[in-house]
């Protein structure tokens, strides 16, 4: 490869990835609780959802499980998961609350439109309480 | 000796002309099968590679020409030599790629390829920054003793790696029987990319899916169970640097942690092996599976 290709290619790169988001590509959300609860059982060992809740731009979701939180958020197209354990580490943000998942290119998930107060009230169902962090 | 073009060189104009198709299809059919930034990590990741192969091939031809001074044939460039050794390459590829799923740390240079939660063409050229460190190319020397040229070794690997730009697409469901019977196609890779616990550590193969029928890794793509794709512990980042280096780091905050009895475990072992059992291997998630769970994925447990 000689710096001439280098450059091409590097440039098809960029138009590809222009052309994609032209096209509106890779857009989606997690649409409703019940997709949430799926999602979590699909994606994670042994996960039996019970309750979900869902940020109001689709972005995000939390959903309580047999003694763990599984932490959805939308990634591209696709939706990402960690599997938390409770207390969580909550934080209440602008536009809603913001849930740290201790990896710092994961970051921190933030579900617009809910309170700390839903998010307390579903990790009481997992049998755990929550652990507010201050902003 | 002949002038053997790079096959891979040679296809980048059809690769960018088929990402760009397989967008429209995408645009028409299903938008969530491309993302503009998964689609420009994979992409990078490609160009990444392509320099990173440059900088390291040249090692490689250095240990092959060495290796080939010792050859026990000299089969030269007859036209058989090209059919004989893309069998046999490929072959090797099928243990090259076997050992960089089942050793972790042949894995943390081949998982970048896995990393994208997406099945498509770009992620075909996804493809690690890394592969020379981690060691699987001793599989092929022995092509070198036998005495196929180095050159033509490289003229039939690149043409194997074109042959597998096709098969990373949702946009093909299955091939006449008798393809799917011996050619790796999309709807084996697919298989191999998935994460889903059946699907997990199947069809290795590159050209020809006989090989993991040989060597028992070879799983059907069920229409009932729909793949998944990416990694057991998805990244949730668009990270270049992260996505080419993260399961290195990984390693090395593992052997400097472990106790010193272990830690060799976590470079010689298979990805998710753990030397306090507090973690899962793909074998352990099958396992688990089949004993009744119906779900699959990410299996860290960690309190933030």
């Amino acid at each position: 490869m000689n710096w001439e290709q280098l450059a091409g290619s590097l440039a098809a790169i960029l138009v590809l990835a222009w052309i994609a988001r032209l096209m509106k590509l890779g857009e989606s959300r997690i649409s409703d609780p019940a997709r949430a609860c799926e999602l979590a059982e699909d994606m994670l060992v042994g996960f039996e959802a019970k309750r979900a809740i869902v940020s109001e731009d689709g972005g995000a979701a939390i959903v309580a499980g047999n003694g763990t939180i599984a932490l959805l958020k939308r990634h591209g197209a696709q939706v990402a998961v960690r599997r938390l354990i409770p207390p969580l580490r909550v934080r209440e943000a602008i536009e809603g609350v913001a849930i740290d998942t201790g990896e710092r290119l994961f970051g921190a998930v933030t579900l617009t439109g809910v309170l700390v107060e839903d998010v307390r009230g579903l990790e009481i169902g997992v049998g755990s309480h929550l652990r507010a962090v201050p902003n | 000796m002949p002038d053997l073009p790079d096959p891979t060189t040679l296809a980048i104009p059809a690769f960018v002309v088929l990402v760009l198709a397989e967008m429209i299809a995408a645009r028409m059919r299903d938008r969530s099968r491309y993302c503009p930034r998964d689609t420009l990590t994979s992409l990078a990741l490609g160009l990444g590679s392509t320099v990173s192969g440059v900088l390291t091939g040249g090692l490689f031809i250095i240990i092959a020409l060495w290796i080939y001074q010792f050859r026990l044939f000299d089969i030269g460039y007859v036209w058989w030599a090209f059919i004989l050794a893309f069998v046999l390459d490929d072959l090797a590829y099928y243990w090259v790629h076997r050992a960089g799923h089942r050793i972790r740390w042949a894995w943390a240079a081949h998982v970048v390829h896995h990393s994208s939660q997406h099945y498509n063409l770009s992620t075909a050229l996804r493809q690690t920054w890394t592969g020379f460190f981690g060691l699987t190319f001793i599989i092929k020397l022995p092509l070198f003793l036998i005495g196929f040229p180095p050159a033509l070794v490289a003229f039939v690997g690149g043409v194997n790696l074109v042959y597998q730009f096709w098969i990373h697409t949702e946009t093909i469901g299955r091939m006449p029987k008798w393809v799917e019977a011996v050619f790796n196609t999309p709807s084996h890779h697919r298989v191999h990319h998935a994460t889903n616990p059946r699907y997990l550590d199947h069809n290795y193969a590159g050209v020809f899916i006989v090989w993991d029928k040989m060597f028992g890794t070879f799983t059907l793509e069920l229409d009932e169970d729909r793949p998944r794709y990416g990694i057991v512990r998805n990244l949730g980042s668009f990270n270049l640097i992260w996505a080419a280096t993260h399961e290195w780091i990984g390693i090395a905050r593992d052997v400097w942690s472990a106790p010193w009895g272990s830690k060799f475990g976590y470079i010689w072992r298979e990805p998710g092996w753990s030397h306090d059992g507090s973690r899962e291997t793909s074998t352990m998630i099958r396992a688990r599976w089949e004993a009744g769970g119906t779900t699959t994925g990410d299996t860290s447990v960690r309190s933030p």
